[in-house]
């Protein structure tokens, strides 16, 4: 390769790394003001806002497990499934043991995840794929493939009221529930990644991890706890999606695992580890609810939607991957 | 003492290393006797036939599992190979139509490994994206509903695929037991089918006796997802139709039966023969639970929970194994707990 083209690709992949995301989001915000009236208007802009709140809920747990080097966590829409069936199920004991035992559902099922990704070393793809196969059969099995609904199982106490409102919930008497809890996990994922010694050795992890295990990184424990905080997220996301739907069944969260990865990494967090930031993920997840509203503007249907997803999110994954060997940053 | 101690250790290592011939007969042997009708000929003819599709595709799978990659197109392939087949029928007659799904399925697996080794995106990433765009084009292509032969119906081949030639083997049963062979043969008693092994074991090694690693890996995915196709467009042309979720359930059949059957999730090692053997013992086993009055449900937790105990004790193994030859990558971790207390970090 001469000499320009070397210099060329190296300026385009420091662009791609340093505006990133958020250029992108810009782009796709003038695509949308071409492509649609109807497009750069406060309502639909807050929809769009609306509509992927949860997957960043669910991101910025997935985030860290991308972050460590472990690609994704495949379990994530079982758990949120999981987490939401066992919230309605409790809500006959009232509102709050309700929602405990779905966070304790994400609890083990991340437990469990960090026990065996962490310490057992198993392969993180196969394993979260079991793991999701398994919580699967279980509330299938359990539930017999019924659905559950809050108003029968929260009985009179009125706990089933208050579970299917959480979503509509809103703080102050203007915000969103759901954007509250997206901030406070943004902001709190970027202390702990940037701020924290778990945020360093995480990094330290993904980016080479015979290395951290070498000055002393405590690996089980750091990557266990990536996994858990994944599962946690994906346990909140569970219960804000069944308070939505109003109803808990095993198919609740089908497809966030391939839209949160796809949204962490449009974000700029690299799948071969330790490289990315929580500001990136929130701009991926922005990004992935402006082209779905694009494309429902111009009149795409869900199922070419996925086509496009799935193109984006391969041409990214490619071109970061490119990118960052052609810099020497990688070899990957 | 010593000695029956280490016979017992290697009497042990054989049998895990057999599992799957053990398993399979426990099956077969048990299951007549506890299930009932399980041993009649007409039922032992429906598990054959039904363990073709997820033998077929667990060829390919085996194959890019050798090589040390992950597949997770197989499902939506096969789906392909199915709607491809029937869907073409009017237009292009039997052969044709079966040609362009084989080779739409070879597609698919060309774009995975092209992707996988020129633009280096590990092949777990690759292929989920892949397996998304493709469930898309097949949603599309169906209206999300099922394709079935339309026009004037001729079902004597689909009759024929069914119909047992000797007693328990249908012509697909034999076509499926005849690829397992070719391909294991392959695998075992030609140079460049030892040389997959080679890739998945140590690419570098692989790299340096003069073999190109990438080759083999566009390869593997190939085959993948033509025998995904093949499989798929075979039971397309003898079920006469196909639903869009037809390959849902297979890719975590296949996974469990590849891994169960002995092939290494690292790489490097692994037998075809042994994949279908696998398949065929899942089959019997779901195929007795139904007779015994399970609900189908239990199916997915308990191919679950067969893959989650394989795995486990497959990295039980990997441990030991590494352990045994020194390298401790926990060492870390077992010097720290050995470390007296007031040595530990505060």
């Amino acid at each position: 390769m001469s000499e320009r083209t070397t210099q060329f690709t190296r300026s385009l992949g420091g662009l791609f790394h340093r505006a990133g995301i958020f250029g992108a989001v810009v782009l796709i915000l003038a695509i949308g003001a071409l492509v649609s009236p109807k497009f750069l208007t406060a309502g639909n802009l807050l929809n769009t806002v609306d509509s992927v709140m949860l997957l960043g809920i669910v991101a910025v747990g997935v985030a860290f497990v991308t972050y460590s080097g472990h690609y994704a966590d495949l379990s994530v829409p079982t758990t949120m499934a999981f987490s939401g069936v066992m919230a309605v199920e409790m809500l006959r004991f009232g509102f709050v043991p309700a929602l405990l035992a779905g966070l304790a559902t994400g609890l083990g099922i991340g437990l469990v995840n960090a026990l065996m990704v962490g310490r057992l070393r198993v392969n993180p793809i196969i394993w979260t794929l079991a793991m999701s196969y398994l919580t699967m059969g279980v509330m299938r099995w359990l539930w017999s493939n019924q659905q559950i609904y809050p108003d029968v199982k929260g009985g009179d106490t009125g706990a089933g009221r208050l579970f299917t409102e959480l979503y509509r919930h809103e703080v102050l008497s203007r915000i969103p529930l759901p954007m509250v809890i997206l901030a406070l996990f943004a902001v709190a994922g970027h202390y702990v990644l940037t701020r924290t010694a778990f945020g360093q050795q995480l990094k330290l992890v993904g980016s080479n991890p015979s290395m951290a295990a070498m000055t002393g990184v405590r690996m089980p424990r750091t990557v266990g706890l990536a996994f858990v905080l994944s599962a946690l997220a994906a346990s909140v996301g569970g219960i804000l999606i069944t308070s939505l739907s109003k109803v808990g069944a095993y198919y609740n969260g089908e497809g966030y695992d391939f839209d949160a990865v796809t949204a962490v990494v449009l974000g700029g967090v690299m799948l071969t580890g330790g490289r990315g930031s929580m500001l990136g993920v929130l701009g991926g997840v922005l990004m992935l609810g402006l082209m779905s509203n694009i494309l429902t503007l111009l009149g795409v249907d869900t199922f070419a939607q996925r086509i496009v997803k799935g193109a984006v999110f391969l041409a990214v994954v490619g071109v970061s991957s490119l990118l960052a060997r052609r810099m020497g940053r990688d070899d990957a | 003492m010593t000695m029956h101690k280490e016979r017992i250790t290697s009497l042990l290592a054989a049998l895990d290393r057999h599992r799957i011939y053990v398993l399979l007969a426990l099956v077969f042997a048990i299951m007549p006797f506890v299930a009932h009708g399980f041993g009649t000929v007409n039922n032992l003819t429906t598990v054959l036939k039904s363990s073709c599709l997820n033998a077929t595709v667990a060829i390919g799978f085996t194959l890019v599992l050798i090589c040390g990659e992950l597949d997770l197109t197989i499902g939506a392939t096969l789906t392909l190979g199915a709607m491809l087949t029937i869907g073409l029928q009017p237009h292009l007659g039997r052969p044709g139509s079966f040609a362009v799904a084989v080779a739409a399925g070879a597609l698919v697996g060309l774009c995975n490994g092209l992707i996988v080794t020129k633009a280096r995106v590990n092949s777990f990433i690759a292929t989920l994206g892949s397996m998304t765009i493709l469930q898309g084009i097949l949603y599309i292509y169906s209206h999300g509903s099922s394709v079935s032969v339309t026009g004037p119906a001729d079902f004597r081949l689909a009759d024929f695929l069914e119909k047992p030639l000797v007693p328990l083997l249908t012509p697909r049963v034999l076509i499926t037991v005849a690829l397992v062979a070719f391909a294991q043969g392959v695998l075992t008693w030609t140079r460049p089918g030892r040389n997959f092994f080679l890739v998945g074991g140590n690419r570098e090694t692989a790299w340096f006796s003069g073999i190109n690693p990438a080759r083999y890996v566009v390869g593997a995915f190939v085959v993948s997802g033509a025998g995904a196709a093949v499989g798929g467009a075979l039971f397309g042309l003898s079920m006469c139709s196909a639903t869009p979720n037809l390959g849902a359930s297979c890719l975590m059949d296949v996974i469990a039966a590849t891994i169960v059957g002995g092939t290494a999730m690292t790489g490097g090692k692994g037998s075809v023969l042994r994949s279908a053997l696998a398949v065929l013992t899942f089959t019997a086993m779901f195929n007795g639970f139904n007779a015994l009055g399970f609900p189908s449900e239990l199916k997915i937790l308990i191919a679950g929970l067969v893959l989650a105990l394989v795995v486990i004790h497959e990295a039980a193994a990997a441990r030991r194994h590494e352990k045994a030859r020194g390298r401790r990558p926990m060492l870390m971790e077992e010097l720290r707990r050995k470390a007296p207390p007031q040595e530990r970090e505060s």
